[in-house]
């Protein structure tokens, strides 16, 4: 395995304990402030809330992937001692429907659509008695045919999965006269990529606790967006909003994997009817079944260009499978289908996108949502127009990418496109020009593959997408902040602090977050979509810099200083620079006695803000916007592996992933953010697949659904590329998503690199490898060296 | 009692506390005695339960975390005798007269341990729900070794499952924690 040079780390450590805060506090790596109870193990996860104390709840789950419940049979189970209620879809007050974007699930179904399914609730005094209840429940159905495929879905007298059919919708995008311009082009190339079912896997099972406080339902759970899921509880269980409290406990990763309700119904429910607290945990196996998954994508894409390798037209197909619900998917292949051509230069576009029901998991958000299939697309096509017209794949890249001012595929024109910078930049990281193909033993072949992609930042289309947030000086002279955003390990919660504390010149660490709670704090939307840097980052800095320009005020009026000399650091307000009287830059206040001050003179120092940039609909027939999302992020990974061509394994030896994130506010979290999601791409590029046959889920447990060990991964190099972005908080662009998305099709590039042909599956697996070895050694084209 | 949709409604009577607590004891019956992180601790388990059981359900050390419950991901690993075992899969009895040291027995008055410490420092933690059992293996790892290779923190810390952190910075917080200078590559800020 060669390395690289041996680069050492930048001095961007965390700030330590006891040393003087800084007033530049953004791009610093303050370390976060829920470390220390996570490393001692005393921060509560949802399991960890309720003790033996609580009863247990249970779901009754559909015995078959598509199905017409005729009985639940509950009598023996209620007869067991210490079985205290059983549940069912007669014991629920309001509309028994959940679902993001369509109501179309019961909460409690009648018809199961596919194997998680929520048949009954039981509650018991005991986890063991709720169990030995679940066994005793028998349930009698009616099986119906199962639409194992999106084959299956769209063949000619498929059994409707819902009232409107199996299809759940499509997208298009037409952009100039591909047709036409494919004819012209000089050469063509044809890909058919297939990517797979992936799983979230966090390690935080779904649990929970709920109990009764003055007549509200007090529901701990973790979510993606607490004030979505109190309407969703509100609505299934007929109650007013003001009577479902949600607060979210600290959470053990989400990853999209949370944007769909889990548990809340289950739980509100249990508490409103028995006034009793209740708790639920899923097992691995439970979590793996009733979680919605990741779309498996199938995907049709033939590219043009001239001679010289300039892009002339793109044609695609997107074929997607929903599952059993809709969950987000027409959000999910309005991504795709408007990221289809990524980050090239693309005058002529066809593209059509179907998404259709099949009795699988259901699909929703994922990290990548949608994009990340499709940039294993355009990037397995843009592979082959390189090999076909032996141009090299970084030169055809260097031809094609989109520079500043240019449009993605909807056409929208991006001011900042830093997606150049990003590969020179990890070419250089990699030493592209210098790279070897050596190998340790002969049967190993070296490969490498760059990848260059892009993500359009927050829901876009014209949502109206917002986050709220709300700073107040407390009285003892501490700053707070309030926002209803949930942290599930990417340190939002850590970056409100930072930027309150940049705006208000204190230690970051002493600021106090106020978070996820519906009773006490704004709504600031969902934790996805790459959004809460931006969105409520830029919130936060709303509400901190008026709250900043009151204290400013306060301090102007009480010194007769003009507001414009002062400026607030340290704890305190201070003169700016050299005035008379303060030429070594003395405290004029310090804050608590500015706070005392201001609260006398009638300012309230406290302030809510919310960010609510517009974006705009997809045009009807064209599917183009001039904004469809406020700003996209762009990167590019470059992978080296190494094959072994006598059974198809592949190590990935490096990989470098340069994101343009406009401003790194915490370099440490924006790296981690990074490296997480390369990880989780490299399992999808070589190991993850949920298995389903006939709507059976076949390895819902982490012995069967294999994701990266520490031992599958090589050190990440994260590089931070710094374009500032119009939009951003100082210049920020988010960076959740991306790290994700550029690893696959860098892997895939790396592993056509060393064999000499493509995989178009995912993941590729040690099989799949060796038999796309074996398929083009038949073909005579062998594998190069 | 019918509800709106005249079906009979269940009527919830709820057990009493007493009944509850007699249930409970029901599944008690084994009686447990071990050292815990340093102390000696004696209560009545169910025989077929957990060590991951007993420490969160009866002793509500809640810093043994359960990802998978099946061997597969090392959340909830734990000193047994000094060597980090899963205690979803080590069954209560088979702890009985042994030592067990648990992510609460790490730090001492409040002083973190220092792999503790470097985990917070180098950005090892994201969601956290990985971390007492990542900090226990390599704990346990730094006890015997004080001087590991990169090799060997990856070797030690194979069964420990994170999905968040890419296991890059949690490397580098091992190798800190060692008294290293952290000997991998990862840059920010390049313009
Ligand atoms: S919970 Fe014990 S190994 Fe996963
Ligand atoms: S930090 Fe989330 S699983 Fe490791």
């Amino acid at each position: 395995m060669s390395s690289g040079p041996p680069i050492r780390r930048r001095p961007t450590g965390p700030v330590r304990p006891g040393q003087q805060p800084q007033v530049n506090v953004i791009g610093r790596s303050i370390r976060r402030f829920d470390g220390k109870g996570k490393v001692t193990g005393e921060t509560p996860f949802g399991g960890d809330l309720a003790g033996p104390e609580a009863y247990t709840a249970l779901v009754i789950r559909s015995p078959h992937p598509h199905c017409e419940i005729e009985d639940v049979e509950l009598a023996a189970a209620r007869a067991i001692p210490g079985v205290v209620a059983i549940f069912t879809g007669d014991d629920i007050g309001g509309t028994n429907r959940h679902g993001l974007i369509r109501r179309d699930q019961e909460v409690f179904s009648r018809r199961a659509r596919f194997m998680g399914d929520c048949l009954g609730l039981i509650v018991a005094a005991t986890p063991k008695i709720a169990q030995r209840a679940l066994e005793a429940v028998k349930v009698s159905y009616k099986e119906l045919p199962i639409v194992a495929t999106m084959d299956d879905a769209l063949a000619e007298g498929s059994y409707p999965l819902h009232e409107t059919g199996n299809v759940l919708s499509t997208e298009l995008i037409r952009r100039g006269d591909a047709d036409s311009a494919l004819a012209e082009s000089d050469v063509v190339v044809n890909t058919e990529t297939r990517t797979q079912c992936v799983d979230h896997a966090f390690l935080d099972r779904e649990a929970g606790m709920a109990y009764m406080e003055d007549g509200v339902v007090t529901i701990y759970a973790s979510g993606q967006w607490i004030h979505e899921e109190r309407r969703l509880v509100a609505l299934a269980l007929g109650l007013p909003q003001e009577r479902v409290r949600i607060i979210q406990p600290a959470t053990g990763g989400a990853f999209g994997g949370r944007e769909d309700i889990s548990i809340q119904i289950y739980l509100g429910l249990a508490a409103l009817k028995l006034d009793h607290p209740v708790r639920i945990e899923y097992t691995r196996e439970e979590s793996m079944i009733a979680r919605h998954k990741r779309h498996p994508i199938r995907i049709e894409y033939t590219l043009g260009a001239t001679r010289e390798g300039v892009l002339t037209a793109a044609k695609v197909r997107i074929l997607s499978d929903e599952g059993a619900y809709a969950s987000t998917g027409p959000a999910v292949l309005r991504k795709a289908v408007s990221h289809c051509t990524g980050p090239y230069r693309v005058p002529n576009i066809h593209a059509d996108g179907v998404a259709v029901f099949t009795n699988n998991n259901p699909t929703g958000a994922m990290r990548g949502f949608g994009a990340c299939q499709l940039a294993i697309a355009y990037e397995s096509a843009i592979v082959e127009l390189s090999r076909v017209l032996k141009i090299d794949v970084v030169e055809l890249k260097r031809i094609n990418l989109l520079d500043d001012g240019e449009g993605v595929t909807t056409d929208q024109k991006i001011p900042v496109v830093g997606v150049r910078d990003c590969m020179e930049a990890a070419l250089r990281r990699i030493g592209w020009d210098k790279r070897s193909y050596e190998t340790p033993a002969p049967h190993l072949r070296r490969g490498y593959g760059v990848s260059t992609i892009c993500f359009g930042v927050g829901y876009g289309d014209g949502f109206p997408d917002a986050s709220r947030a709300r700073v107040r000086m407390a009285d003892d002279g501490v700053v707070e902040v309030f926002t209803g955003g949930v942290d599930f390990g990417q340190g939002l919660h850590s970056l409100a602090a930072q930027i309150a504390a940049k705006e208000l010149g204190v230690d970051p660490l002493a600021v106090r977050v106020v978070a996820s709670d519906t009773h006490r704090t704004p709504e600031s939307g969902s934790s996805s979509a790459t959004r809460q840097t931006v969105f409520t980052g830029n919130a936060v800095r709303l509400a901190a810099s008026e709250v900043a320009g009151q204290l400013l005020d306060v301090a102007a009026a009480y010194t007769g200083l003009h507001w414009d000399d002062l400026e607030l650091r340290g704890n305190a307000i201070a003169a700016k620079h050299d005035i008379a009287g303060h030429e070594d830059r003395t405290v004029v206040l310090p804050l608590r006695q500015a706070v005392r001050l201001g609260r006398e003179r009638g300012y309230a120092l406290d302030v809510e803000s919310c960010f609510k940039p517009r974006t705009v609909a997809k045009q009807k027939g064209t599917g183009k916007s001039p904004r469809a999302f406020i700003t996209y992020m762009f990167a590019s990974h470059v992978a080296e592996v190494l094959v072994d061509i006598e059974t198809g394994e592949v190590k990935v030896a490096r990989i470098v992933a340069a994101h343009d994130v406009g401003k790194a506010i915490n370099p440490q979290q924006v790296e981690g953010q990074i490296e997480g999601g390369v990880v989780q791409g490299l399992g999808m590029a070589l190991m993850e697949e949920v298995v389903s046959e006939g709507g059976f889920m076949k390895n819902a447990s982490f012995t069967d659904y294999i994701i990266p060990t520490i031992v599958d991964t090589p050190t990440i190099e994260a590089l931070v590329i710094e374009r500032d972005d119009p939009e951003g908080p100082y210049g920020a662009r988010g960076v959740g998503e991306p790290g994700l998305i550029g690893t696959p099709p860098a892997i895939l590039g790396a592993i056509a690199d060393a064999i000499g042909t493509q995989v178009h599956e995912t993941p590729a697996n040690a099989e799949r490898v060796w038999k796309a070895i074996k398929r083009s050694e038949r073909a005579g084209d062998g594998a190069s060296a | 009692m019918t509800n709106a949709s005249g079906v009979e409604e269940q009527t919830l009577t709820l057990p009493s506390e007493q009944e509850v607590e007699k249930l409970r004891a029901a599944e008690a019956t084994w009686s447990l005695s071990f050292t815990l992180n340093g102390e000696s601790v004696e209560l009545m388990v169910d025989p077929t339960e957990t060590l991951y059981d007993t420490l969160r359900e009866r002793l509500r050390l809640i810093g043994t975390k359960g990802a998978c419950l099946e061997g597969e991901c090392g959340s909830c690993t734990v000193l047994l005798d000094g060597k980090p075992v899963t205690a979803c899969l080590v069954t209560s009895p088979q702890v009985q007269g042994r030592t067990v040291v648990t992510v609460e027995g790490l730090a001492k008055d409040d002083r973190l341990h220092p792999v503790q410490e470097s985990f917070i420092a180098c950005g090892a933690v994201q969601c956290g729900y990985c971390t007492p059992g990542l900090i226990v293996s390599a704990a346990a790892l730094l006890a015997h070794n004080s001087t590991p290779s990169v090799e060997e923190v990856r070797e030690a810390l194979e069964g420990n499952l994170c999905r968040c952190t890419g296991y890059t910075k949690i490397i580098d917080a091992v190798l800190e924690a060692a008294g290293d200078e952290p000997a991998v590559m990862s840059v920010g800020g390049e313009k």
